[in-house]
């Protein structure tokens, strides 16, 4: 290598001139100083020559077109006013001259150059290489910073480069310079901006924009800008092209504008949207001087398509060309400010999606006599996609580059859309530009043969059976073993087979049969296995009724089904208006039915069940699964998962959700043993894993979120070795849960599978493996079932692009019950199968991977599932809107939780809430409705749920808590259900809570509080008083709320921490301190003697501590002991440390709340009886009035709703009595010396004792006194932002290891 | 046949798509959809069909069927 021309810096003062930027220079330095040390904004090609260079006189030429090029010569300087650029008067073009190197070396320190970053402050800019790759053949490289210059002027170098050099080499004059200058930029640049047009533009991009549209994007998400970028090259050959421009012909077009509208087409289809936005480079320079300055001008305008299948493809392009003749108009404005306009940097939105960079410059170069063809390296910075083709007009066809964001597009993803976008444009060519854009799909051939083909490969001869037949015949086959068991239950075949046909005799004589219903509405039991069975039996389909649903939806399903029959355990299980017969099998004596295989001329496409699901338009629908379709499904799943007779298969889940379908089924059929969990057990995930170890559990189903609660739980690792296989359905499987379950459970199957209601319960599944990565699959289809992913063209979608699932084969149900219209909507003819197949629409968005499995990816529409619960807002939004005095109701989910808003004038939210659980399950009452004024609305007048308020999960007026119990309980109630505060007497599930918070909250409880909950005693004590009252009742440790040691935290591992009670005697003040200090540090609170009881009082304070270090060392024999106390327990705190000092113990934190030493009060009257009253009102917050005596007292305290109003008049007589005495022992105590450091709060609001200072101790003490303030008055010291702080400090202390 | 303004004007018109009625001889063409590709595909057509030596910047700089008649030598009536 030989370095022709050093670089320099070209100072030369005087001749420099210090311009700010253009617009469009703006633009790339605020790119540029996003990421100083990207190279991104690095642009080059390189050109071609074919002949005999001469790089002496290359580099005369170099100099003197830099020398012309006065906007390239610049520098960048931040000054205060903002970026300026100096126009250097002369830079030596930096060029190096290589030789010996292959091309392929070339391009490769090409490549490496590239990822340079520039130094905008240094400069230059720019910079050139020169490689002799062969004979007669020469590579001219060069980089330029985007902020100076853009295609066109790449265009504008070259030739006029060639053109010097040229003339150099054949000695004549290259003639005047051919560039006009950078000021003359700025004169347009700053001319158009002063002009009306300017604010045209401006109002007309707003206005284009103003419902600020999501772009779609091929990666179907954004990501910052990468400091490099992927490219794919391919070439359109030269007949396409040839076609592509005839195309443009008979189209009133130009080939840009073709290509642009099959972009468009891509893109569209490949996003699911019809709204794309692309964005469009444009030169910006036609009717301006910049047409001769080599510098940055270009711009990006955002073109808004809409692409309709129904239209075609000639309209389409149509589309594009007034388009972007509309915006042509007002191209002068930028990109960057369109953007900043419409609000979308602020929230760091993109404008458009994928980019079409249309080149059609003419690179006709000539070296003298040397032809040159120039190759883009790279093209500036790439946020998505840029598609760039360039048209070389030499008959080769075009060049179509696909550059990618590296953080949005693998190569193959790359490679896949460009491959894609050749073959439609091909296709485009060849067809009739009056076709449908609907008949075009955007896979390729080899593609289509796989999404539609072979993923789907699935054929599978089976016999005719159905639901019941195989377990009729395992009952036959091996009689004597154990088909269930339940609590102290235990059936073999043979028992259960006797009686479920005893019951379905029953049910036989009151019209069950083949086509007919029977409702069953019976808690999960040996009788519902029966009941089932029985109805199967018959010959009939079961209709599950959930005994837990709201009677108005029971008689709805019975209203809407019309079955036969309903079969509940007991009477008024079911409400008795839907006029159905019912068999109430509490009492039915059967004995005198037989108990043989009753007949019956049930086919496999009889209906077998009828489950129902939330229904959009405010209706639940009856789904019928005929036999064949749940024995196809039941028989896959055995020969994919084998089960027998070593297998016990948990039924947790209840019967109106169709994974119980197989829970049920599938193990009668196959030899295994049902065990079947307590009603409400499938919530308690301590519970199920007792159950799953005490039963050998072999196989299980959890919901994903359940599968997570279950996993976090205690005793989920025990069930490692029992458990072989669990199966997950649903809704998604986050891959979080799939690793905590690898981690948990080792050596135990994961197995995720899909499928709605609608197809036999699944109809694909997916094998985790523990080192997976990424989205867990929801897999491949099950025997004789085809998935479609399709576009909104019906057209399939190819690997990686996602679209609507249908599916289609064996398992898909008849339809819905009584509703014709919705079932011809949703089951709707199969284009891909047999004459007369039919495929169900799912609403689910999902894409395949290249192996053939399909990703779940969300729904068409607002369906929500919650813990796996299939919910349409719609039909929640129905019985919101059916309320007397609302308006308008919406309802969606937010972080787990359901939310209903509502607007007019109708009852209260808890009103609101109370009707809804009278008419909707559980699952579907909202758990927080917001009233509104009126809806949040996007410009085009819909209703834009972004902007819907956040619910705020908050109880009513509240009572204060009573006892540290409750206290910390109310404290866990509000941090669980992130609500802003909750009463004593809330209930968690009128608070928002869910069964998984619910679960959440038993968990913290055992944590902090030590008491061993389960999930059911929440819905039996739902309020932290009740919880309370049922947790003193199981502790009896804890029952005594008045007694000296009063265990905050009994648990932990760390030395205790004892906290002396304040003037008033109680300690329960601690308990949010307590709650604070983590799980490990067990509390203490000392409390006064004699507030339950009637003891003597104490006389000193040295008698009081010492009985206080007797009980504190019963707990704890020896130290280090850890002290705390606030107001006169700060003086207790250290007299009771002076004394474990004394007896040779080490004391190893004294922290002191806001108290002060004796001789601090000494001089002080000590308080009367009234001053005691006024100090028991200010311990319940509550500043003293009228109150003469403790009998106001006491009413005031009632009134104010105070947990001491709750002690009862005896005790709170004691506290008017122990206050004073605390006040007079104060006064009278002398303090001996502690030899150690003090941890001091001082309640820093002014007061009246302005006199009290932690500095009084400094004789008490003998270590550091380190004082931390906070912000509040004595009595505000433990409310919740100090102790927050406390706690913070003392944290690390508690830590601490003894040293 | 020789280059004059009306069949600048037409060609113009035909390249946009438009009548040529409704192109003026004295407008900003860019308004009426002229673009790069455009301008590039009169320019191969007037050097094809009339010799035309001009270049691209000469023409897209003023963009208007009356100067392009200056600027190809056609005498204006």
């Amino acid at each position: 290598m030989t370095v022709l021309i050093e670089p320099e810096n070209g100072e030369t003062g005087a001749l420099d001139c210090v311009l700010p930027l253009t617009a469009a220079q703006s633009g790339m330095w605020f790119a540029q100083a996003l990421d100083p040390l990207s190279p991104a904004q690095n642009t080059a090609e390189y050109l071609e020559i074919d002949g005999e260079l001469d790089a002496e006189v290359f580099a005369r030429a170099l100099r003197r077109v830099t020398a012309e090029a006065d906007a390239l010569r610049v520098r960048i300087e931040d000054t205060p006013d903002g970026p300026r650029q100096r126009v250097c008067a002369t830079v030596e073009p930096p060029l190096t001259v290589h030789h010996g190197l292959t091309r392929e070396q070339a391009l490769e320190w090409m490549r490496k150059d590239l990822t340079t970053p520039c130094d905008l402050a240094a400069g230059p800019l720019f910079r050139h290489a020169l490689f002799r790759v062969g004979e007669r053949r020469w590579l001219w490289y060069q980089r330029i910073h985007h902020l100076v210059i853009d295609g066109f002027g790449y265009s504008l170098l070259v030739r006029r480069t060639a053109e010097v050099y040229t003339a150099l080499i054949r000695g004549e004059d290259p003639g005047p310079r051919a560039f006009e200058t950078l000021a003359d930029l700025l004169a347009v640049d700053a001319e158009y901006r002063a002009s009306d047009a300017f604010a045209a533009d401006r109002e007309h991009w707003t206005r284009a924009f103003e419902d600020r549209p999501e772009a779609p994007r091929l990666a179907g998400r954004a990501a910052l800008p990468s400091r490099t970028f992927r490219r794919h090259t391919t070439h359109l050959a030269a007949a396409t092209t040839e076609r592509l421009r005839e195309l443009a012909t008979l189209t009133r077009a130009t080939w840009p504008d073709v290509l642009i509208a099959a972009q468009a087409l891509y893109t569209s289809r490949a996003t699911g949207r019809a709204d794309v936005v692309l964005g469009l480079p444009m030169m910006g320079r036609i009717g301006s001087v910049a047409l001769r300055v080599p510098g940055m001008v270009m711009n990006v305008l955002p073109l808004r398509l809409t692409v309709a299948p129904d239209a075609t493809f000639a309209q389409l392009v149509r589309q594009v060309v007034l388009g972007i003749r509309r915006s042509r108009r007002h191209q002068r404005y930028r990109y960057e400010e369109i953007h900043r306009d419409l609000g979308l940097l602020g929230e760091g939105r993109g404008l458009v999606g994928p980019l079409v960079n249309i080149m059609p410059f003419d690179y006709g170069a000539d070296f003298a006599g040397a032809p040159a063809r120039a190759h883009n390296l790279s093209a500036g910075p790439v946020d998505d996609l840029t598609v760039n083709v360039y048209d070389r007009a030499d008959g080769r066809g075009l060049r179509i580059d696909h550059d990618g964001n590296p953080a949005l597009y693998e190569d193959a993803d790359l490679a896949a859309h460009q491959v894609r976008f050749v073959d439609l444009l091909a296709r485009l060519a060849d067809a009739d530009p009056n076709t449908r854009l609907a008949a075009h799909s955007i896979a390729t051939a080899a593609e289509l043969c796989l999404v539609r083909d072979e993923f789907n490969r699935t054929g599978r001869a089976l016999p005719p059976t159905t639901l019941i037949g195989p377990i009729e015949a395992r009952a036959n086959r091996t009689p004597e073993a154990v088909a269930l068991v339940h609590d102290g239950t235990s059936l073999t075949y043979a028992e259960l087979n006797a009686r479920a046909n005893r019951l379905a005799r029953h049910l036989q004589g009151l019209g069950a049969r083949p086509g007919a219903l029977v409702a069953v509405s019976v808690p999960r039991s040996v009788e519902l296995i029966v009941a089932l069975l029985a109805v199967l039996k018959a010959g009939a389909a079961y209709l599950p009724l959930d005994p837990d649903y709201p009677g108005q939806r029971l008689t709805y399903m019975l209203r809407d089904a019309a079955p036969v029959c309903a079969v509940t355990d007991r009477e008024g299980r079911l409400p008795g208006d839907a006029g159905t017969p019912l068999v109430v099998l509490d009492g039915l004596d059967l004995a005198g039915d037989p108990g043989v295989n009753p007949g019956r001329a049930l086919t496999p496409a009889h209906p077998a069940y009828v489950i129902y699901t939330s229904g959009s338009t405010g209706r639940p629908k009856g789904v019928v699964v005929p036999h064949s379709a749940i024995d196809n499904r039941l028989r896959w799943m055995q020969h994919t998962y084998p089960i027998g007779d070593g297998d016990r298969v948990l039924q947790k889940t209840p019967s109106s959700f169709d994974v119980s379908v197989w829970e049920f089924f599938w193990p009668l059929r196959e030899g295994a043993t049902l065990v079947v969990a307590e009603p409400g057990g499938h919530r308690d995930p301590v519970y199920l894993a007792r159950l799953i170890r005490e039963r050998a559990v072999t196989t299980c189903h959890f919901v994903p979120s359940m599968l997570q609660v279950f996993l976090a739980g205690p005793g989920a690792s025990g069930c490692a070795g029992v458990l072989r296989r669990v199966f997950c359905s649903g809704e998604a499987l986050p891959r979080e849960t799939a690793g905590a379950f690898a981690r948990t459970l080792p050596g135990t199957e994961l197995h995720n599978l899909y499928g709605p209601t609608e197809a036999a319960v699944d109809v694909s599944h997916h094998a985790c493996a523990p080192d997976d990565t990424g989205p867990v699959p929801i897999g491949r289809p099950v025997w004789n079932t085809r998935l479609y992913v399709l576009d909104p063209a019906g057209q399939l979608c190819p690997p990686g692009v996602t679209g609507e699932l249908y599916l289609a084969g064996a398992q898909l149900a008849d339809g819905y019950l009584q509703r014709g219209e919705l079932t011809a909507q949703r089951f709707v003819a199969d284009p891909f199968g047999p004459p007369g197949s039919r495929m169900y629409r799912t609403g689910d968005l999902a894409r395949w991977t290249e192996h053939g499995e399909a990703e779940y990816l969300g729904r068409t529409d607002h369906q929500v599932k919650l813990r796996g619960q299939r919910i349409e807002p719609g039909e929640v939004e129905a019985a919101l809107a059916a309320l007397p005095g609302v308006d308008g109701a919406c309802a969606l989910v937010r972080e787990d939780r359901l939310v209903g808003y509502v607007t007019g004038d109708g009852p209260s939210p808890e009103a609101i809430r109370a009707a809804l659980a009278r008419e909707l399950p559980d699952h579907m009452v909202p758990s927080a409705v917001v009233p509104l004024p009126a809806f949040p609305l996007s410009p085009n007048g819909k209703l834009d749920r972004r902007e819907l308020p956040e619910p705020v999960f908050a109880g009513g007026a509240h009572r204060r808590p009573a006892g540290p119990r409750e206290e910390a309980l109310t404290r866990l109630f509000a941090d669980v259900l992130g609500a802003e505060r909750a009463g004593p007497d809330d209930a968690f599930f009128d608070l928002g809570g869910t069964s998984l918070l619910a679960v959440r909250l038993v968990n913290r409880i055992r944590e902090e509080l030590g008491a061993e909950l389960t999930i059911g005693s929440l819905f039996e004590a739902p309020s932290p008083a009740a919880l309370a009252a049922r947790i003193d009742d199981a502790s009896p440790v804890a029952s005594d709320a008045l007694g000296v040691l009063l265990p905050l935290r009994a648990q932990g591992t760390r030395p205790p921490l004892f906290a002396i009670h304040p003037a008033g005697g109680l300690s329960w003040a601690y308990a949010g301190l307590a709650a604070r200090l983590g799980p490990d540090q067990p509390v203490h609170g000392i409390q006064a003697r004699g507030l339950a009881g009637s003891a003597p009082l104490p006389r000193t304070l040295w008698e009081q501590a010492r009985d206080y270090a007797d009980r504190i060392r019963e707990v704890r024999p020896h130290g280090p002991y850890r002290l705390l106390g606030w107001s006169v327990g700060g003086i207790l705190a250290h007299t009771v440390a002076v004394l474990l000092q004394e007896a040779g113990e080490w004391v190893d934190l004294l922290a002191l709340l806001d108290a002060f030493p004796a001789e601090q009060w000494r001089e002080r009257p000590a308080p009367e009886e009234g001053d005691a009253l006024t100090a028991v009102l200010r311990m319940a917050g509550v500043e003293r009035g009228a109150e003469r005596t403790r009998e106001d007292v006491l009413a005031t305290l009632r009134e104010a709703g105070s947990p001491l109003a709750g002690l009862g008049g005896g005790t709170l007589s004691r506290i008017v009595d122990i206050v004073p005495n605390h006040a007079r022992m104060m006064r009278e105590h002398t303090h001996r010396r502690f030899h150690g450091d003090v941890v001091f709060f001082t309640a820093a609001a002014p007061r009246p004792e302005h006199w009290l200072t932690a500095e009084a101790w400094r004789p008490h003490i003998t270590g550091d006194l380190e004082n931390h303030r906070l912000p509040c008055t004595h009595p505000e010291l433990l409310r919740e932002e100090h102790v927050d702080r406390i706690a913070e400090v003392l944290s690390p202390r508690l830590a601490r290891r003894e040293a | 046949m020789t280059l004059t303004l009306e069949r600048i004007r037409g060609d113009v018109a035909d390249c946009l798509g438009e009548d040529p009625a409704d192109i003026p001889v004295d407008e900003n063409l860019v308004d009426y959809g002229l673009d790069s590709v455009r301008i590039m595909t009169l320019l191969e057509r007037w050097r094809r069909d009339h010799g035309a030596t001009v270049s691209f910047v000469d023409l897209a700089e003023e963009p208007a069927v009356e100067s392009w008649a200056r600027i190809l030598g056609v005498a204006t009536p």
